[in-house]
């Protein structure tokens, strides 16, 4: 070593032994084919492991791997033929048993001829482009064992039956199953999918089939849905323990085809326990159920929401055009209200709050609400029922959940200005009359009025409060300004602002003598301080309180209308009056008069007049008394009090006219400023561009904007083109 | 050192090496060899006898295997190059080395 330390460094290429016996290939190959004998029959313990590598090692590296590798094939081949043999003659149920001892033994067998192989697993088979030995050996056990002809279909056969043996309830050896499907599987997934899965599919499709047919017949839609879950689940846990993962989309799709998707109408429908009865039962485990079930097979959910959606509009219809019902609009929407919170709680706790359910049941209530178009008068006078007396007692919170609940219906409402109309009407009556619970109450609902419909729906509303505010402000000047008046009759003046309140025709009547002196002195008084205003008395919505003394001394204060306090101050005067003579004094006109004399005369407990003759309506030639025996249990008696009611049929008509009038200069509004940024547009368009921008208030009529657009015509601001009728154009 | 956590490695002269398992088991063969189901003899006894291999080249394999345990995570080729031309120097002959390095299935 020490004479070539000057030599250069050199590495030589590596050269190998020419091996000259030619015998020496056979007699390598015979150790190991001695070898892989011994492992088969468990006998390999004696073996040295370090000299069949290196025989194996060897053969490779004297190019002989093509023997080593054939001799392999055809040794393990062998070997496998008679595993085979072994586990036909199993009988029945040891079948399955003896496969899987033989394919753990061959397993266990090929990795030590794996590991004593590797060096030509790892060089003389990439190269040569061979099968690796362990796929091999795979390979080797599928073609000889697996598809073998007597254990192909024997084994499928046997693995199904386990399988419908399950199903039926027996209890069967899992740990079995698995490791037999976890052999299909490992030979490829080809093999699982050809070998076992697509036979299970199949039969399983047929026993769902049958099972499912078995099941309609005998059972309510509740049950059946209850069976097809349990078999769902089942089914599920099926794969978890010993199926391939990939199976459980497969196999669930087929138990949903099969128990849900071919009989999804006939439960829908179902006589007596359908969609419909669970939905008039609340049964929401049901429910939530068939939701679950049928989200997984296409078309399930829009099933059932079609179904919710049709009955809840046949409800909804039946419940507005209703004759009965109709008869208290309280009762009218109180019942509205509790249908949607039932289907609110429904859509929360069985359907998972669907959105798609959500805009279902929202459409629906848009729709038959509005088939009745007294829906916003009667919303209204729910609204001021409840401000008037339903809301005493009850907490800040729950009078917030009330209101926001009426909001929700108003959102439905087509018809928004019909709504405004009637209850500005029926607002200015309670202001009045003082009737309103609760101050707060009223402003937080204009407040969601506000938000939902923009500040000019509301602005009058407001300035209705603000008048009531300023009024009180201005009668504290007027009596602090007037001390001397502070013994008198007390007066309490409402100034109203005319655009605010609802439009009234202005009567006046003949007051009494000290009333009138006691106006004029507040005309003067306010019209002193702010000039350049008009003042009219609206004496048809005032009231008084007027102390009484009847016959036998009893003393009574009547709370009455103004028109009431006319009538009684001239009895003051005179003790018998005829109508014509009250008619002529007050100056109040006829039916009005007839009205309040009615109420004074002719009502139970209320009659503080006496009316010759007894009859029940008011004539011309009747007379009338002060009724010196009239008694009552209150010191304090309320006389014919002015309250928001339905309106009569004239009523009706009047106001339903004024909303079409004043929805006239809206649409013009709307026409004029579409024209005037598009300068030019066409029939249609006008009419779909008007229409959606009025929609937040009602629903425009096609009719009534082609009458408006001639009418803008005829007033020269809008032109027809002269080419085309259809087009028009904006004149500036 | 445990007598379990070791093996003997044996050389065609017969010096014994006795190594940590650990250390043997760098070489992917030599872990093949005791850790194979089947119970050949070499897991039995917890020797291995290489009657190819001379007891100079065993010695670099063994010291190679503590080598590679050391650095197992490094990127020093350096050290493995000037290792491996240490060894070829050292026994003069590249056949015997390829073969081994063979064996240790780093080739």
């Amino acid at each position: 070593m020490s004479n070539q330390k000057k030599r250069n460094f050199q590495i030589e290429a590596f050269k190998h032994r020419v091996v000259v016996d030619p015998k020496y290939a056979e007699k390598t190959w015979s150790v190991l084919e001695h070898a892989i004998h011994e492992i088969y029959n468990h006998n390999a313990s004696g073996l040295s492991f370090e000299e069949l590598y290196r025989n194996a090692y060897n053969m490779v590296l004297h190019k002989f791997g093509e023997k080593l590798y054939s001799g392999l094939v055809t040794t393990m081949t062998a070997h496998l033929k008679e595993i085979s043999k072994s586990i036909e003659a199993a009988q029945g149920g040891l079948f399955l048993e003896e496969l899987n001892r033989k394919w753990n033994d061959h397993n266990k067998a090929l990795q030590m001829i794996r590991d004593i192989l590797m060096y030509m697993d790892r060089t003389y088979i990439p190269n040569a482009h061979k099968t690796p030995v362990h796929e091999l050996g795979l390979n080797l056990w599928r073609d000889n064992v697996i598809h073998s002809s007597k254990i192909q279909s024997r084994l499928l056969s046997m693995l199904l039956e386990l399988v419908h043996k399950e199903r039926t309830g027996e209890v069967i050896d899992r740990g079995l199953m698995r490791n037999i499907i976890k052999m299909l599987m490992d030979l490829g997934s080809s093999v699982y999918q050809e070998d076992f899965e697509k036979p299970f599919l199949e039969v399983s499709a047929e026993f769902y089939m049958g099972e499912s047919q078995k099941f309609i017949e005998c059972c309510d839609c509740g049950d059946y849905l209850k069976k097809a879950e349990i078999r769902l689940n089942e089914e599920i846990e099926r794969v978890t323990h010993y199926l391939d993962v990939k199976s459980e989309v497969k196999i669930t799709n087929v138990v949903e085809k099969e128990m849900i998707a071919s009989h999804m109408m006939r439960l829908v429908h179902m006589e007596n326990s359908g969609l419909v009865n669970m939905l008039l039962d609340d049964k929401y485990e049901d429910l939530g159920r068939m939701y679950n079930l049928f989200r997984r097979v296409p078309n399930g959910l829009s099933t059932i929401r079609d179904v919710m959606t049709s009955h809840l509009r046949e409800i909804g219809k039946q419940l507005v055009t209703d004759a009965e019902k109709l008869k208290d609009p309280v009762e009218f929407v109180q019942r509205l209200l509790d249908e949607k919170d039932k289907y609110d709680n429904i859509i929360s706790q069985a359907f998972c709050n669907d959105k798609t359910f959500q805009n279902a049941l929202n459409s629906s209530f848009e729709y038959f609400i509005n088939l009745n178009n007294r829906s916003p008068e009667f919303i209204s006078l729910f609204v001021d029922d409840k401000l008037r007396k339903g809301l005493k007692g009850v907490s800040e919170e729950e009078v917030e959940i009330i209101l926001d609940k009426v909001m929700m219906l108003f959102r439905y409402l087509q018809e928004k200005d019909v709504f405004e109309k009637y209850y500005k009407q029926h607002l200015a009556k309670r202001l009045l009359s003082g009737k309103t619970v609760s101050d707060d109450a009223e402003r937080s609902l204009i407040v969601k009025l506000k938000t939902e419909c923009g500040y000019q729906f509301t602005s009058k509303l407001e300035g209705m409060f603000t008048d009531m505010k300023t009024s009180q402000d201005t009668m504290q000047g007027f009596y602090s300004s007037h001390l001397e008046l502070t013994d008198g009759p007390t007066l309490v003046v409402q100034v109203l602002t005319t655009g605010s309140w609802p439009t009234q025709p202005s009567i006046t009547c003949n007051l009494p003598a000290e009333m009138s002196a006691l106006c004029e002195k507040f005309r003067s008084y306010y019209l002193g301080t702010h000039t350049g205003r008009r003042l009219s008395w609206q004496t048809n919505m005032g009231t008084a309180d007027i102390k009484a003394t009847f016959g036998k001394g009893q003393k009574h204060e009547l709370n009455v209308s103004t028109y009431q306090m006319c009538v009684l101050m001239l009895f003051n005067n005179a003790d018998r009056l005829s109508y014509k003579e009250i008619e002529q004094a007050t100056g109040i006109p006829a039916s009005d008069l007839k009205r309040c004399l009615q109420s004074m005369a002719c009502v139970k407990g209320k009659n503080v007049l006496r009316k010759e003759p007894m009859s029940k309506d008011i004539g011309e030639e009747d007379a009338l008394l002060v009724n010196d025996k009239f008694t009552s249990k209150f010191y304090k008696v309320k006389i014919g009090t002015v309250v928001a009611q339905k309106e009569t049929e004239p009523e009706k008509l009047e106001t339903r006219q004024r909303v079409e009038e004043d929805r006239k200069p809206q649409i013009e509004a709307a026409i004029v400023r579409i024209m005037k940024s598009r300068r030019v547009l066409d029939h249609n368009n006008i009419i779909a561009e008007v229409t959606k921008q009025l929609q937040s208030r009602f629903l425009a009529n096609p009719t009534e904007i082609k009458k408006r657009i001639e009418s803008l015509i005829e007033r020269d601001f809008l032109e027809r083109d002269n080419n085309d009728r259809k087009l028009y154009r904006y004149l500036a | 050192m445990k007598k379990e956590d070791t093996v003997k490695l044996i050389s065609a002269e017969g010096m014994e090496f006795v190594i940590d398992k650990e250390a043997a088991m760098v070489s992917q063969t030599i872990r093949n060899m005791l850790t194979s189901p089947g119970g050949f003899a070499e897991a039995e006894h917890g020797e291995v006898t290489f009657p190819e291999i001379s007891a100079v080249i065993l010695e670099k394999i063994c010291q190679y295997f503590y080598w590679s345990l050391q650095y197992s995570r490094g990127k020093e080729t350096d050290e493995l190059f000037s290792f491996i031309i240490r060894m070829v120097f050292l026994s003069g002959r590249s056949t015997y080395v390829v073969r081994v390095l063979a064996l240790c299935c780093i080739a």
